[in-house]
């Protein structure tokens, strides 16, 4: 043969090589399909309209006012702490005006739990008298010091717990340990109050004092009211939601006997006067609280806690607002899935790599655009979805605990990520098994029947935790809104809002599913024939 | 670039099967070249390993000297349709070509010059997955058209499409081939490659059995072989073989000599008396050429000692030679 | 119908991964119950376990390898086109599908019978040692006691349950990524949403029409006061699931174009 005619020149022009083109290439593909740009609307209304499932819930009887008193049972009040979190700001209090500088001391010779034997929530007196129980381990009695009378007011504290020793606490969400001591012996406090600031101080004796701890209270008013106090939290529910119903904790109450009371510096003539602060509060309290003087000092009855709010009844995180990110997970799982799946079937993927054989690159650009697409989406739906449950569990009467913008922002965008990187491991495990129905199966066999698993209460509590930390559902930590707090008993469950790992750990390890995925598909495009 | 495609000793083996053994050829700008062979001959795995799709154990295919995989916008240098089929049903056509185009840095406007080119202007904004076989090849083709390459590799292009379209395929592979592009056409119907290609290779289970213009293979099939029409045909074939041809019955009159030249088989028909009413130069098809190539082939390598385990991949394994056309 | 069910049989007996899927069913159905039985202890404090029910929690994993299997016995025909020869050798579509369904439905309930049993005797081998013993008031796993033996009967037909509802619903899509997605999406968002949303009454109604939910109340065998729904009748909403699914199915491959 001969080849008489030249070798053939393109017109075109020359193009530049760039990743950008294969993305450009991946996101044509994509958007070129109507079904999966459907889908992925599909998954967006999932989520807006799952708000509303979510979130429907009729209750009557709204407690808005500003104080309990106005509230009817089951409907709390919930004062809000200096802090912008909810707040349980409920004790017995017997207290004098302090009206400048000076320090109060005083000796717990006795704390006791007083058990509640009816099943609700309120108690007469007659069933405590005589009737001591356990004590619970953060039931409080010490000294209190407290900058106004409205609850949730800022307040610096030293007490002595049921089985936590004694510990400074203030502004409901600030906690430090004392000396460790056991309960049984008497334990000298002292609260002292120098302009700002406030030092907790304890004492095996009365003599030898050590600091607790000092909080500084900012623009703490002149005139405060001091003095002892007591409280005792309710029990930690035992159970996980079950059949509708929150298996709540039962109402406690401590008490204690006080002596050697002592004041120092500027405290105005006047009596000491008996509190029950924040009665008929958010806490289910008991009723028969009180003081009467004793030896020296006082014997005080108190029940609820000063603490953050945890788990109140009827009251709400961005759970119920988040209940359609599941059917969009699902629906996502599939498009990520078919993404590459659907080239494999029909041998397109023999195209895809002959146009760009360096296939490391196809793979991280089909991940990429894929993650584009569904975390666009997810972080549209859940911006719009979280705003309109809260406002719908408002309007409905429910009380939604108040967050932070940050914290906020930090849930609409990790749960957009969560949805981008289970679509990215649908794309990874679409591509390492190259058969749809498989692929599909197994990511919703990591992510959504782990927490599924857990939310229902199918597996032991040890097992749950671990799953939650281990299996790719712990990224649903993003959704947490409440931290939790190691001085509230409470059972901290997903179910409840409250994942094991940090938000970003959890993350992390839905991430380095994702990306191992994405490595052992992209050796496996790399050394097989396509 | 230099538009060639060369491969040198490629071998592949699927488990214990050979696909390729050793096979090497080159491909040259300026002609089509027809590239057959049985089913199951490592055709479409050749292909797929010069656009780097299947890996090989040895050996090497270079397109203008470059691996396949080391070039930056491969389309641009060497268009290819292997499976007209591999397209996503739900996508149009024309967005089919369009995201090829964006993954070379083309825009939509090539796109609608390869669409025009390949005659899928009515159609270019359907679904695909709507399409037959013969649009779908043509799809293919503006596929492969899209970087206006000066390489094409086309596996069996002429599948599905009707004596109209085959003829517009003809035509177009020529006229690529005349503006000096390489173009590599695979196919087990020689028919169809007839007045296309100019260059063969012809494989054989893995083994390259010819590598031969068309012309030197017609003309190597054709050598000394004279039809004859005569109404005595035993007389004839006595009177022939006597002078030394070899005569072979191919009709109830009609006789292929070979052997003999056309003047010495008047001069001893004359000399026989025996009646004759035509004496040709036989002309042998594309096909009767290649049938007997490879006839020769399937001898040539039964009488190979060796081990080769197994049937060959494909689906035929057992068809070593080509197939009738359909 | 002998001759469609044999072909089926026939079928699905020579796909590798038929076989596979099977033995993964028995194998993620007993593992996670070995998990979940080696990891609970025994504590007086707190609510009691359901013995039976803990050992069969597998089902909830297996069911998605049952969900596979019946999804490709039919998708996979279409995404390779052999749906097409299948249905020129049988060309009557109800009984194709009824012996599908039928061969499927063997299959299956042979698999959940043995990853049943397996979970039981694993609980019974297992929890004892974790303090689940008479001195505390548990007896040992047995299906001689009537509601272990419901729990474990129940679990095998829910599993031939859910290989029907899965038949049904990839019958109906075809595409067996969106069918997939589709059977598991039925099974495991039902819960989680019935977890999740505020109202009590709604939560009641979805746990009690979901078909993996009311299904699995089967396995109850205490508190049964406290079911969402009864365990027969639970069983029977997810029958109710799978028939609508299976016709559904069979009326769409009636209407439509192979």
């Amino acid at each position: 043969m001969s080849a008489t005619t030249a070798p053939y020149r393109s017109d075109l022009p020359a193009g530049r090589d760039s990743f950008a083109q294969l993305l450009h290439a991946e996101w044509t593909k994509f958007r070129t399909v109507r079904g999966w740009v459907i889908t992925a609307v599909v998954s967006v209304i999932a989520i807006i309209v799952f708000a509303y499932l979510g979130t429907f819930r009729h209750e009557s009887g709204v407690c808005t006012g500003p104080s309990p008193a106005s509230c009817q049972a089951g409907h709390p009040h919930v004062p809000v702490g200096p802090g912008g979190e909810a707040v349980s700001d409920s004790y017995y209090f017997v207290h004098r005006t302090l009206a400048g500088d000076g320090s109060v001391t005083v000796r717990v010779s006795s704390l006791t739990g007083l058990r509640q034997t009816g099943n609700g929530n309120a108690v007469s007196t007659s069933d405590l008298v005589g009737a001591p129980g356990p004590v619970q381990p953060w039931a409080k009695a010490g000294l209190t010091l407290t900058a106004g009378s409205t609850l949730g007011s800022a307040y610096a504290a030293v007490m002595l717990t049921g089985a936590h020793g004694v510990r400074m606490q203030y502004d409901y969400t600030h906690d430090t340990a004392g000396p460790s001591v056991s309960i049984a012996g008497a334990r000298w406090l002292r609260l002292t109050r120098s302009g700002d600031t406030v030092i907790g101080s304890a004492s095996a004796d009365g003599t030898h004092w050590t600091v607790v701890s000092s909080a500084r209270l900012a623009g703490l008013p002149a005139s405060v009211q001091a003095g002892l106090f007591v409280t005792s939290p309710q029990t930690a529910p035992s159970q996980q939601f079950l059949a509708g119903d929150r298996a709540g904790g039962q109402a406690t109450a401590a008490n204690a006997r006080f002596d050697r009371l002592t004041l120092e510096g500027q405290w105005p003539a006047g009596r000491w006067r008996g509190q029950d602060v924040g009665a008929n509060g958010q806490t289910s309290t008991l009723t028969s609280v009180g003081s009467h003087p004793s030896s020296g000092g006082f014997t005080v009855t108190g029940s609820g806690d000063i603490a953050p709010a945890v788990g109140l009844p009827a009251a709400f995180t961005d759970q119920p607002s988040l209940t359609g990110v599941f059917v969009a997970l699902i629906v996502l799982i599939v498009l990520g899935t078919m993404f590459i799946t659907a080239e494999y079937r029909r041998g397109l993927i023999h195209t895809t790599l002959a146009a760009s054989p360096r296939r490391g690159r196809v793979l991280l650009a089909k991940a990429l655009v894929i993650a584009a697409v569904t975390f666009l989406a997810g972080a549209a739906a859940t911006a719009v979805a979280i705003p309109l449950g809260t406002r719908l569990l408002r309007s409905h009467g429910n009380y939604v605990y108040p967050t932070s913008a940050l914290t906020e922002l930090r849930v609409v965008f990790g749960t957009a990520a969560l949805l981008a990187l289970t679509a990215v491991l649908a794309l990874a495990l679409g591509a390492i098994l190259r058969r749809s129905a498989a692929a599909v199966t197994a990511v919703i066999v990591l992510i959504v029947l782990p927490y599924m698993l857990v939310i229902v209460a199918a597996v032991p509590a040890g097992v749950a935790q671990w799953l939650m930390r281990l299996t790719p559902a712990a990224a649903f930590a993003v959704e947490q809104t409440l931290p939790q707090y190691h001085q509230v008993d409470y059972l901290y469950t997903p179910a409840s809002g409250f994942y094991p790992l940090a938000p970003a750990v959890g993350f992390a390890v839905l991430l380095a599913y994702a990306l191992i995925a994405l490595g052992l598909a992209g050796h496996r495009l790399r050394t097989t024939d396509a | 670039m230099d538009a060639t495609i060369e491969v040198n000793g490629l071998h592949k083996r699927f488990g214990q099967t050979v696909a390729l053994d050793g096979l090497s050829f080159t491909v040259a700008p300026g002609s089509v070249t027809g590239f057959v062979g049985p089913n199951g001959a490592g055709k479409s795995t050749t292909m797929r390993a010069i656009l780097g799709l299947d890996s090989v154990n040895e050996g090497s295919a270079l397109i203008g000297g470059r691996p396949y995989a080391s070039l930056r916008h491969p389309l641009r240098q060497v268009g290819s349709l292997l499976d007209a089929g591999a397209l996503q049903p739900s996508r149009s056509a024309r967005h089919h070509l369009l995201w090829l185009a964006h993954s070379q840095g083309l825009g939509s406007g090539r796109v609608d010059q390869v669409i025009e080119a390949a005659g899928l202007q009515a159609v270019a904004r359907r679904k695909a997955g709507g399409f037959s076989l013969g649009m779908r090849q043509r799809l293919g083709l503006a596929a492969a058209m899209l970087g206006d390459p000066a390489v094409l590799i086309l596996d069996e292009p002429f599948n599905g499409m009707d004596p109209e379209g085959i003829v517009w395929m003809r035509g177009f592979l020529r006229s690529l081939a005349a503006e000096g592009r390489a173009v590599l056409v695979s196919s087990h119907l020689m028919s169809e490659l007839q007045d296309t290609a100019g260059h063969l290779v012809v494989i054989g289970r893995g083994r390259l059995v010819a590598d031969t213009s068309v012309a030197d293979l017609i003309d190597a099939a054709s050598a000394g072989r004279v039809a004859l029409r005569t109404h005595a045909r035993s007389e004839a074939m006595t009177a022939l073989a006597n002078a030394g041809a070899t005569v072979a019955a191919t009709g109830p009159d009609a006789l292929t000599v070979s052997g003999l030249a056309s003047e010495r088989i008047v001069e001893v028909l004359g000399q026989s008396g025996v009646p004759f009413a035509e004496v040709t130069v036989h002309r042998s098809t594309l096909e009767e050429a290649y049938m007997e190539l490879t006839r020769d082939a399937v001898q040539f390598r039964a009488a190979e000692p060796g081990p080769e385990p197994g049937p060959g991949p494909g689906p035929e394994p057992g068809t070593r030679t080509a197939e009738a056309p359909r | 119908m002998t001759g469609a069910l044999r072909a089926e049989w026939t079928k699905l007996r020579t796909v590798a991964a038929t076989g596979w899927l099977m033995l993964a069913t028995i194998t993620a159905t007993v593992g996670l119950g070995t998990i979940v039985a080696l990891a609970v202890t025994y504590r007086s404090t707190g609510p009691g376990q359901d013995i039976p029910k803990l050992s069969l929690v597998g089902i909830q994993l297996g069911q998605a390898i049952i969900a596979i299997l019946a999804v490709q016995t039919i998708s996979g025909e279409y995404s390779t086109g052999m749906i097409r020869v299948t249905l020129t050798a049988i060309p009557r579509r109800p009984t194709l599908l009824a012996a599908k369904a039928a061969i499927l439905t063997a299959l299956v309930l042979t698999a959940g019978a043995v990853a049943v049993l397996g979970s039981v005797l694993v609980g019974r081998l297992i929890l004892p040692g974790h303090g689940f013993t008479a001195a505390h008031g548990y007896a040992l796993l047995s299906l001689s006691h009537g509601p272990t033996l419901r729990a474990a009967a129940g679990s095998v037909l829910y599993l031939g349950l859910i290989a029907l509802l899965s038949l049904g619903v990839a019958t109906a899509v075809r595409e067996s990524a969106v069918a997939i997605g589709l059977v598991l999406g039925l099974l495991y968002l039902f819960p989680i949403l019935a977890a999740l949303v505020t109202d009590p009454q709604l939560k009641r109604h979805l746990q009690q029409i979901a078909p993996m939910t009311a299904g699995l109340a089967v396995q109850a065998t205490t508190n049964l006061g406290r079911l969402p729904i009864a365990p027969w009748a639970g069983l029977a909403v997810l029958a109710g699931w799978a028939a609508a699914a299976v016709l559904v199915g069979g009326l769409l491959l009636r209407w439509r174009d192979a």
